[in-house]
């Protein structure tokens, strides 16, 4: 308005704000290219005195990356498949009425999250023993990962319904929609932007799954890219520039995937559906 | 016959369906686990019996022997100054983060995004990384530090007893900003904009807005940040390994690690899952928090 | 004629099919370690060699992190998945063997050719004992020593390592730098197995025993640890850092003097650019009795095992490639009947003389099934100690309390 300058001393601020809370990762990347003593040294180097690329393509090959970012990949789809098939639902509903209900259907959701899964994990494993699940077993902690993002889905998404107008949903049904129709063809692509976004970000959380597939999954071709991580971190086997380059190899794609759709993201869920 | 049918179509059969379908997932999948765990904190479990449901029965034993435990007390603070800690630098910094970018400038949105990369990271890549920085002599937080003049000596955040709890909060919080900071500026964005001008019209300062305005319009936004916020933070597990380890002298354990630790290092099962159910109370508290919240809902 | 070839081609298929038969009935064997996971280890490397060398055999080899080695073998056990071998770091083997989940293989050892209990130092064959009954062999054995950097010793005026623990502070005190970033030792007294595996030495050497924590040498020693710390002539890190960690700092010139073992040599010669050699660890007084650490896995097969007979074999396979291990891997058989080939790097060398004199001296940790809460018992006191919550000797004092209990 009268004072044009403030917008851009609010970016400047914006700029120093980010580069601040990015400084971790900035320091992930710059530890994977220095060498094993430089990593040692006091005061550390802000830049690599000889930065040596070379351990990414090591770590690449002598750590089989391809295939655990692969079981990365499977798993955290599954994971998507299930919250999202059973969470949109469950979330419309949740929105869609105001009543004892609805208290008793989140408080379930919210009680059920109450066990960290460190805990949670052995008798998910005894159970799917029992029942012959370790024989597949990337697919058991499809299941039992997937139970645990669903709350933080069902949440998120109840949001986004709680935004689609209830008028639209009940003109729908007197234009002689039934309930099935009116959800598929007016709520559902009214709210797809959000549904969108949360799947987005189950699928990215998912990505790092690690308790449970460490577990239950026992051939290392099967394992995902969290737990071929935790091979490094072991005593006397800790080798930091390389713990780095592979945690770069393995957060980088998530990285830039989110980055170039960071506005999407964003906007999907801030605006809304409609709004 | 066909009225059910017709019913699971069109009525409340239909949303039957959808609740129950999840609801008997997360039951199956989460439920069965809790009631194991409740029910071995009350039995003598040993690595024969770990596979089986019954199992000498032990009383209350469990939990008198966790109370007796000379680090209880220890991690019950810890635990608090954790959960509290953590969720109030998330929340306020994720606060002051959304009303931020919330402002008209340029590119507000692509910066807003980049601080949420924090939530797609994994935990365990997160706590390697933290432990790094936050390492005493080599740990480049000190460096900085020391280069900004805010300290003399080098601060040792992993081992020195006043400060690890506190190496934990800082990675916890950087880990949580952008869940907090997201939640809060999806509710920040519902709130219609002809409330501020009006109340611009009416003379309130900036100040005033957003305790009339938009606090009180926040408000379920606010409850499920908090209460999902206590769970993520109760919950939080990946830092403690990588960081501090619980140490020194148990001065960074809290509940939940402290839980792993009796199950997984020292192999008492059924103390382990003991500490875990003396959790369930504080995560119960948070969801009656969180489903009260939902009471103050406006529907768009 | 025709009937005769007939029979002939019936007896060559009957033949080929017996001798397919014990191809067809092969036995898989499951062997689980820590090897393998980030460089080729002992496990993974014979398992495979046994697999390929045994037709009527399939090892299915895994490496499972060190952190959750014991966690997995326990929920395998309780619901049936147990592997056949195992390989266990020695003050975990206790937990299994004393329960029965470990096979009794006395009296096959008893009856074989190739495994011979003498052969074995005494401290890792305890480990792998119980009752009196064997329940494993060990795989290979290390202990820890005093690395020191000459050069930052000539600068100091210091010609000897040190004899006694406060030959080793005093040491410290003159070697620290600041103004270079030299500190004057390190250690790790981390919360964890290694910092139990780094002090209970210092208990053994002043007259106790993981019975008997609270000795007055001990609580002597540790106050001067914690002068070291308080004074910065150690950093007060040594509470979080490994042994990995910790001995990186003496690599890179930031540590004059370190505590760790043999497994930091190959590493050491490569990364550290000064002269450094290895001193066996000071005694509380000079000319004192003598301890150090016992480290080292162990072999064992578990009890639920379904093919005990190919599982001996392979166990034999192990023992006997053991006088290649130092050689491939760097690490020292638990065998006093292998003569350790040379090198020919001088410091590695040097540096593995005094470790097998060392090892003499090295005492097991236990073996007790509750072994891990005796060692937590342990590294708390030290921490707590060591940061001044409690003096020295409360600190032990809490630790025997506790340890009582857990012994009954």
């Amino acid at each position: 308005m009268t004072r044009p300058y403030i917008p851009w001393l609010l970016l400047a601020l914006a700029l120093v704000l980010a580069a601040f809370y990015l400084f971790p990762l900035y320091w992930m990347y710059v530890t994977s290219l220095k060498s094993g003593s430089e990593i040692f040294a006091n005061p550390p180097t802000f830049w690599p005195v000889a930065p040596d690329p070379s351990v990414y393509s090591s770590v690449w090959t002598r750590r089989t990356m391809q295939t655990f970012l692969g079981n990365s990949v499977f798993i955290a789809s599954g994971v998507t498949a299930i919250t999202v098939i059973l969470g949109t639902g469950c979330a419309y509903v949740l929105a869609r009425y105001r009543s004892v209900w609805v208290d008793i259907g989140l408080f379930l959701i919210l009680m059920l999250q109450v066990l960290p899964a460190s805990v949670m994990i052995t008798p998910l494993f005894v159970g799917f023993n029992q029942i012959g699940l370790l024989n597949f077993p990337r697919e058991a902690v499809i299941l039992a990962a997937a139970a645990k993002s669903m709350p933080f889905f069902v949440v998120l998404v109840r949001a986004t319904f709680m935004s689609v107008p209830r008028e639209l949903e009940e003109a729908a049904l007197v234009d002689g929609n039934s309930r099935v129709g009116a959800f598929f063809s007016i709520v559902l692509p009214l709210a797809r932007n959000g549904i969108l976004v949360c799947a987005i970000l189950t699928f990215m959380s998912s990505f790092g799954e690690y308790i449970y597939s460490k577990s239950i999954i026992q051939d290392s071709s099967l394992q995902p890219a969290s737990v071929g991580l935790s091979g490094f971190l072991g005593p006397n086997s800790t080798d930091w520039n390389a713990i780095m380059a592979y945690s770069a190899i393995y957060v980088t794609p998530i990285l830039a995937v989110f980055v170039l759709l960071q506005r999407r993201i964003v906007s999907g869920l801030t605006s809304g559906a409609l709004k | 016959m066909s009225r059910f049918f017709n019913s699971m179509r069109d009525g409340v059969g239909f949303d039957l369906i959808l609740v129950g379908a999840a609801l008997l997932f997360l039951l199956v999948l989460a439920g069965l686990p809790l009631v194991y765990n409740v029910l071995m904190s009350f039995q003598q479990v040993d690595m024969f019996t770990l596979g089986s449901l019954f199992r000498p029965w032990a009383g209350f034993d469990n939990y008198v022997a966790v109370v007796q435990q000379p680090e209880f007390w220890l991690v019950t603070k810890n635990t608090l100054i954790f959960v509290f800690a953590s969720m109030a630098g998330q929340f306020v910094l994720g606060f002051a983060l959304a009303v931020f970018f919330a402002q008209n400038f340029p590119g507000a949105a692509t910066i807003r995004g980049l601080f949420l990369v924090s939530w797609v990271m994994p935990g365990l890549v997160v706590g390697a990384i933290w432990s790094w920085i936050l390492a005493g002599d080599f740990g480049v937080l000190n460096t900085i530090l020391k280069a900004l003049g805010l300290i003399d000596g080098t601060i040792f955040w992993k081992s020195d007893p006043a400060y690890s709890i506190w190496a934990v909060v800082i990675a916890n919080i950087w880990l949580g900003l952008a869940f907090n900071m997201l939640l809060l500026s999806v509710g920040l964005a519902a709130i219609p904009r002809d409330l501020y001008e009006a109340a611009e019209l009416d003379g309130a300062n900036a100040f005033q807005r957003f305790w009339t305005i938009t606090l009180p319009m926040m408000r379920s936004t606010i409850g499920a940040v908090l209460s999902l916020g206590l769970i993520g933070t109760l919950q939080q597990f990946d830092l403690f390994p990588a960081i501090t380890e619980g140490g020194p002298a148990n001065t960074s354990t809290v509940a939940g690690y402290w839980s792993w630790q009796m199950s997984f290092q020292l192999y008492d099962f059924a103390k382990g899952a003991t500490i875990s159910v003396m959790m369930f109370l504080l995560v119960l508290f948070a969801s009656i928090i969180y489903v009260r919240s939902t009471r103050h809902e406006v529907r768009g | 004629m025709k009937l005769k070839h007939l029979g002939l081609m019936a007896g060559v298929a009957l033949g080929a099919m017996g001798m397919a038969a014990p191809a067809m009935a092969q036995v898989t064997l499951k062997i689980w370690s820590i090897d393998g996971n980030d460089r080729v280890g002992i496990a993974d490397t014979y398992s495979k060699e046994f697999d390929e060398a045994n037709e009527d055999i399939v090892v299915e080899y895994r490496a499972i992190p060190f952190d959750d080695l014991v966690n997995e073998t326990l929920r395998a056990f309780a619901t049936g998945n147990a592997p056949d071998i195992v390989s266990f770091d020695n003050p975990d083997f206790a937990l299994f063997s004393s329960r029965g989940a470990m096979l009794d293989i006395t009296d096959r050892v008893a009856a074989s050719e190739i495994i011979k209990p003498e052969n074995y130092f005494e401290g890792p064959l305890n480990s792998v004992s119980w009752d009196g009954k064997l329940f494993g062999i060990p795989k290979y054995t290390d202990t820890i020593g005093v690395f020191y950097n000459k050069d930052l010793f000539a600068k100091a005026g210091i010609t000897e390592p040190p004899k006694t623990w406060a030959e080793f502070t005093e040491y410290a005190e003159k070697l620290t730098d600041p103004a270079n970033n030299v500190y004057g030792a390190t250690f790790s007294a981390r919360a964890g197995e290694e910092g139990t595996f780094q002090f209970l030495p210092i208990i053994q050497m002043s007259g106790g025993g993981y019975d008997n924590v609270n000795t007055e040498g001990a609580a002597a020693v540790l106050d001067l640890w914690k002068k070291m710390v308080d004074n910065g002539w150690a950093s007060k890190d040594v509470l979080s850092l490994g042994q990995w960690d910790s001995t990186g700092t003496f690599n890179s010139g930031n540590a004059a003097m370190a505590i760790s073992g043999p497994w930091e040599i190959d590493r050491m010669v490569e990364d550290a650019k000064f002269d450094w050699g290895v001193a066996l660890l000071p005694t509380i007084e000079e000319g004192g009795d003598r301890s150090s650490a016992l480290g080292g896995f162990d072999w064992g097969i578990m009890s639920t095992t379904k093919h005990p007979d190919e599982a001996f074999r392979a166990l034999e396979y192990f023992a006997a490639q053991d006088g290649r291990i130092f050689e491939e891997f760097g690490n020292i058989p638990a065998r006093s009947d292998i003569e350790l080939p040379v090198t020919g790097v001088a410091l590695k060398d040097a540096a593995l003389v005094v470790f097998q004199e060392q090892l003499q001296y090295a005492q097991p940790r236990g073996p007790h099934p509750e072994w891990q809460k005796i060692s937590k018992a342990i590294y708390d006191a030290m921490q707590a100690a060591l940061t001044g919550q409690m003096s020295s000797k409360d600190a032990l004092d809490q630790a025997q309390a506790t340890i009582k209990g857990i012994l009954g």
